[in-house]
């Protein structure tokens, strides 16, 4: 997959494309509220634990990723990549490009079946002052930083569509990653709830 | 026992009346602020008010009294509370598409061009045409619907239900979309504080100052309660000013978030709450992006129920005449608005805070006429400043009736001992004792419970995690308020985790709660009504309670009693006091009617919020959506998908021609379909094929790598839930295809069987439907064509990638991409997946190189032509009420291996010979179109449901066989092949002769698919 960008000429269409416009939306005002960093060409993958290999797989994991898996609940990342915790026994890796994920699936055979999700989901970062309010206005789970900070991540639904979200740091700022086919959907009810706080859209989608 | 001072009454300067001649009702005093005087319009004449005020406090501040009609008997009514419980001064708001019905000018905030209007009333408010309902009152009595308008039955819907309508009709909505949006919140906190008064203040500040996460909602625009309505005193300084420093050191508290302006209206299980916050309602229009109400949920650990109370009024003939008011709202009135509600006040009480109301009158200059104390005996303090400013007293007595045309003049005040009086005034203030707030703890189907000490019920069993405290709880005394609600909050903080002492409670000025309620009226004259909105009087529960609706639920819904917009706030007490006196039972034995979400009445645009118009629910989009869009697609909804369902061309008359043109060039030459919709499973792990094995019902042991099969998966019954494909990529790596329909249901079934039916199998499943845009080409060309998009090296001949093969490849240089050799049109057909990113370049790649071949894209429209042209069950045939057979499947199953659904299909009635079966059925007369859903009876047999032999699942217009053709289920249908039936579709008046046939009706030797 590493090949892609550099062989071929098909050019990938953006999750978000036809729905997101970058540039500043809502109320006008000197800081946006709320800052939206469309995520475009990362790598996700689900790594779902084989039977009886928690162990050998948590090793694994350590020397590739530099920490263990991520307990219920959490999520970890350092130099870009992560594993954010997706349901028992299962993670989605997260990774700066497809290309980091490849060979993943044959360095963990055995251990866990590794599936590419890499264009599946539509991913956005959230971030600016008013990040924790527009969220809460689709996000059931408690963001208090009491309750959910850096390193937090959940399942949960925004606005009937099935959502995965995590924390990276305390500003705060989050990931949030839907189905790709629901991608306008979740892109109209996300600009509507930030709306009120001024929202500025970056990344432009190819 | 009284103990209440009316000091301050004596020793107060009276205050001047405000100079300002366009609200001569105006005095000082309040929290209005008259720097800015707003203009605003009732029913079309120009007042003035001033920020601070409601709609209903600047009305009577220019002394406006008539602000409606009621609703049955179209009497004159007015204001008669001060809040959202107000059943008479109901009113709409604004124009045009904001038009709002049925709001309570009470609660109602004043802003500049305010229009608001009278209801139910014509011509005017003054002289209302339908007030002669009031001359007709025995035939409105209680029961009139069931009693009346009960024949002739079709004069029903023509003459009596509109007549009635327009009678009764409260407001008129607005005849436009909502032009504003309203918006959802989610929150959590430690301590949720219902109620901002002195409790509500209280249990939030010592829940806060222990650090705890607290919410305080209260549905005023500025907290405080009766703090703001009351001249009472804590810790020597006025209670407003207290109220400002308790809510100023909230405020400054982080973790603390005051919702003013928001209505806590249901309760719900496991301490999740609803309320709605009224954003902009107090503004012209809402600003640029800002919702006009928010509909919060809330999720917390403990609640503090600090609702408060309601007063309660007074029950005697003609108590609903403009200018009969609640004490406490003359209190409000006066102290928080500045306004005087009359010139001439009387006072009628059975209990010593009713004197509190005449303490304030003269204190601000007005003129108490008279107080009426029920109550035989009255303390000398409480007599003494009325008497010395000249207003009579009279103890033991009681209003037995008023005078008035369209507001209050006079009433006639009675005692035991038949003595009668006529006193002058143009207000009536009624204190009648308090009813706690018990509403939202009863939400849970809980039932508040009677206590006699105070005549009133309280909270019984409290929902778990909720606490009263103050007044919502029985305790009327401001000190008590004060305590109780510190306890509340230190106590609900403490279960949190959070450590901290309540601060002593504050200091009050001495009061009295000295009360004896008087539920009616021993003698009186005219209607005396219990509930105000539903015009519910006692002769109607006199009425009920003679005809045997004598149980209180009877007694609510005979009488509508407390079924008005105000859930009875005012009155449900009432009718229950009375029905006890009437049945000679002590009250708490009558019981009370059950209380239901919504507190007050919540916008349904509030619930919708974000989820209106196209937003109403999500939409799912195909990846090769954009160029469907750009090539002039007509798209149809699927479930939350929108796929494309035609591609019309220039010069196509109708949907027909163009679904004919897509057959037609698939069936000659090549077409391209997007299918990205169908459920993707990728299964993995040791044990991938014992798993498929297990919830497939044909065999798959067999399975080479590099081959795909069809595949039925049956539900635990026995029936079939779905059908697909399942392709081994390599060893121990599998894809499963399902359906677009059951795409969740099937992932959902494996995942049970995976979790629950068989743990120990080693394997590992997860959707991958969204990762892969996936496409089907089919026609004699496809394969020309896909040679044009997979990268060369991989070799697609029929030799070497004959029917049912699978592989992954490149496309475009590079990109991964699976390929299955599967049909379901019946041609040579492959479906192709790529990385869903380059779902749009791939679609792109596929028609260009099938241009030459003349290729056309297709929708689901020539899809399902083409699947019924081949006799392939869908939706329509996997109904979840057919078995493998009879869809033509049953020699597919599996003999030799245990699956989900073996046992369970064999029963007898699954196994009955005589289950319809499918089949093919055309038209006898080529040219008569079928109808899905029509019924098979046999040829002149008359129509009934013995006669019925199955019916028409699926029907298409096949333009490879110039004729209308369809597939349905028939008894014993594979053995009639040339019999006739009728297909019979009474509804759309559909009667057509059909012959059986097989359900494959193109390429039944299956030459097209394998070349």
């Amino acid at each position: 997959m590493s090949e892609i960008a550099t062989t071929s000429s098909w050019r990938p269409r953006s999750a978000w494309a036809g729905f997101a416009k970058p540039g500043r939306q809502g109320r006008a005002g000197a800081e946006p509220g709320v800052i939206l960093d469309l995520r475009e060409g990362i790598g996700l993958a689900t790594i779902i634990l084989a039977d009886g290999q928690d162990e050998a797989l948590a090793r694994a994991l350590s020397e590739r990723f530099g920490f263990a898996p991520p307990a219920p609940g959490a999520a970890a990342f350092a130099s870009g990549r992560g594993l954010v915790w997706a349901g028992p026994g299962q993670w989605l890796a997260v990774a700066p490009s497809r290309a980091d994920l490849a060979g993943f699936g044959e360095a963990l055979a055995g251990l866990a079946a590794v599936t590419d999700q890499s264009d599946s989901r539509a991913v956005v970062r959230v971030s600016g002052p008013q990040a924790r309010t527009a969220l809460s206005k689709g996000v059931g789970v408690d963001l208090h930083p009491r309750a959910f900070r850096a390193g937090s991540a959940a399942g949960t639904g925004i606005s009937h569509i099935v959502a995965q979200i995590w924390q990276l740091d305390d500003a705060p700022t989050y990931e949030l990653a839907v189905p790709r086919s629901f991608a306008g959907s979740f892109w109209g009810w996300l600009t509507e709830s930030a709306a009120e706080y001024g929202c500025e859209v970056r990344g432009l989608p190819r | 026992m009284s103990t209440l001072t009316l000091k301050r009454a004596e020793t107060q300067a009276p205050l001047a009346r405000s100079d300002n001649p366009a609200q001569p009702f105006r005095v000082a005093g309040g929290l209005v602020d008259r720097t800015r005087p707003l203009s605003f319009r009732f029913d079309g004449r120009a007042l003035t008010g001033f920020p601070g005020d409601t709609l209903a406090s600047a009305l009577l501040a220019n002394g406006v009294r008539l602000v409606g009609r009621s609703f049955k008997y179209h009497r004159p009514r007015g204001i008669l509370s001060a809040g959202s419980e107000e059943p008479n001064a109901i009113v709409e708001l604004r124009t045009g598409a904001r038009r709002e019905p049925n709001t309570r000018a009470t609660v109602a905030e004043l802003y500049d061009g305010l229009e608001a209007s009278s209801q139910n009333r014509w011509p005017s408010l003054a002289f209302d045409a339908l007030g002669v309902n009031a001359l007709a009152a025995p035939i409105f009595a209680a029961g009139f619907y069931y009693k009346t308008f009960m024949w002739p039955a079709a004069f029903w819907e023509k003459l009596y239900e509109p007549m009635i309508r327009r009678a009764a009709g409260l407001g008129r909505a607005a005849n436009a979309p909502d032009p504003d949006h309203y918006d959802r919140m989610f929150a959590h906190c430690d301590v949720l504080v219902i109620g901002g008064g002195p409790a509500g203040l209280s249990a939030a500040l010592a829940a806060g100052r222990m650090g705890a996460r607290v919410i305080l909602v209260d549905e005023d625009s500025r907290p405080g309660g009766r703090l703001l309505a009351e001249r009472r005193e804590i810790d020597g300084r006025p209670a407003a000013d207290w109220a400002a420093q308790a809510l100023a050191e909230l405020a400054s508290m982080p973790e603390v978030r005051i919702l003013p302006r928001t209505t806590l209206f249901g309760v719900y299980d496991h301490g999740s709450y609803g309320a709605v916050e009224r954003v902009s309602d107090h503004l012209a229009v809402p600003p640029a992006h800002t919702p006009r109400q928010r509909l919060w949920r809330i999720a917390a650990k403990r609640a503090v129920l600090a609702a408060g109370a309601i007063e309660r009024p007074h029950v005697f003939g003609g108590n609903d005449r403009p200018g009969v008011m609640l004490a406490g709202a003359v209190r409000t009135y006066l102290n928080r608005f500045g306004v005087l509600p009359g010139k001439r006040i009387a006072v009628l009480t059975s209990s010593d805070d009713g004197w509190r109301t005449a303490a304030d009158v003269l204190a601000a200059g007005g003129t108490v006429a008279a107080v009426i104390d029920t109550r035989p005996s009255v303390p000398a303090e409480l007599r003494r400043p009325v008497e010395a400013a000249g207003g009579r007293v009279l103890t033991g007595s009681f209003v037995s009736g008023t005078k008035g045309h369209l507001a209050l003049s006079a009433i006639e005040v009675s005692d035991a001992s038949g003595r009668f009086d006529q006193i002058a005034c143009d207000c009536l203030a009624m204190a009648n004792g308090w009813n706690p707030i018990v509403h939202l703890d009863s939400h849970l189907s809980r039932r508040p419970v009677w206590r006699e000490d105070i005549h009133a019920f309280v909270p019984g069993t409290l929902p778990s995690g909720m606490t009263a405290a103050g007044s919502a709880a029985g305790d009327f005394a401001l000190a008590d308020c004060l305590s109780g609600g510190a306890r509340a909050g230190q106590e609900a903080a403490a279960t949190c985790g959070f450590d901290g002492a309540a601060a002593p409670a504050p200091q009050t000025d001495p009061e009295s709660v000295s009360h004896t309620p008087l539920w009616r009226a021993p003698r009186t004259k005219g209607k005396a009504f219990a509930d105000f909105q539903n015009d519910v009087a006692v002769s109607d529960i006199e009425l009920a309670h003679r005809e045997g609706f004598r149980a209180v639920e009877l007694l609510k819904r005979y009488t509508t009693l407390g079924m008005a917009t105000d859930q009875g706030k005012t009155s449900n007490l009432a009718g229950l006091s009375i029905m006890a006196e009437l049945t000679g039972q002590p009250i708490p034995s009558v019981g009370t009617t059950v209380f239901r979400p919504p507190y007050t009445p919540i916008a349904i645009g509030a619930f919708a919020g974000h989820h209106r118009g196209k937003e109403f629910r999500a939409t799912r989009h195909v990846p090769s959506h954009a160029w469907a869009e750009e090539n002039g697609c007509v798209f149809v909804e699927t479930g939350l998908w929108l796929r494309p369902a035609y591609f019309p061309r220039k010069g196509e008359a109708d949907w027909m021609e163009s679904v004919n043109r897509e057959v037609d060039t698939v069936r000659a030459k090549v077409g391209v379909c997007d299918v990205t919709t169908l459920g993707k499973v990728d299964i993995q792990g040791k044990d991938a094929l014992a798993f498929i094995e297990r919830v497939t019902a044909n065999p798959f042991g067999t399975l080479a790598i590099g081959k795909a099969r069809y595949a039925i998966l049956l539900r635990e019954d026995g029936f079939v839930l779905d059908d697909g494909t399942v392709a081994r990529m390599s060893d121990s790596h599998y894809v499963m295809t399902c359906s677009t329909a059951n795409a969740a249901r099937v992932m959902q079934h494996l995942e049970y069987a995976r979790q629950w039916l068989w743990p120990e199998l080693d394997v590992q499943i997860v959707s991958i439907s969204e990762q892969w845009a996936q496409y089907a080409v089919a026609g004699p060309r496809a394969r020309d064509t896909l040679k044009g998009v997979i990268d060369p090296g991989f070799d697609i001949s029929n030799e070497a990638f004959p029917f049912l093969a699978c592989a992954d490849v490149t496309v475009g240089g590079g990109i991964p991409a699976r390929l299955f050799r599967i049909s379901f049109s019946g041609e040579l057909a492959y479906e192709i997946a790529v990385p869903a990113a380059y779902g749009d370049a791939a679609w792109r790649a596929i028609m260009a190189a099938g241009t030459p071949y003349g290729i056309t894209a297709y929708g689901s429209e020539a899809l399902s032509v083409m699947r019924i042209e081949k006799g392939h069950a869908a939706g329509a045939e996997i109904n979840g009420q057919t078995t493998a057979r009879d869809i033509g499947l049953g020699g597919m199953l599996a003999k030799k291996k245990d699956y989900v659904g073996r046992l369970m299909k064999e029963r007898a009635a699954l196994t009955d010979p005589q289950r319809p079966i499918l089949v093919g059925f055309k038209p006898v007369d080529a040219s008569q179109r079928l109808r899905a859903g029509s019924h098979f009876l046999g040829v002149g047999e008359t129509p009934s449901l013995a006669a019925d032999q199955g019916y028409l699942t699926s029907v298409a217009y096949s333009p490879s066989l110039k004729s209308w053709i369809g597939i349905g289920l028939i008894r014993g249908g594979t053995e009639r092949h040339g019999e006739r039936v009728r297909a019979y579709d009474p509804v759309r008046g559909g009667d057509v002769e059909v012959e059986i046939c097989s359900p494959v009706f193109v390429d039944p030797k299956e030459e097209k698919l394998r070349v």
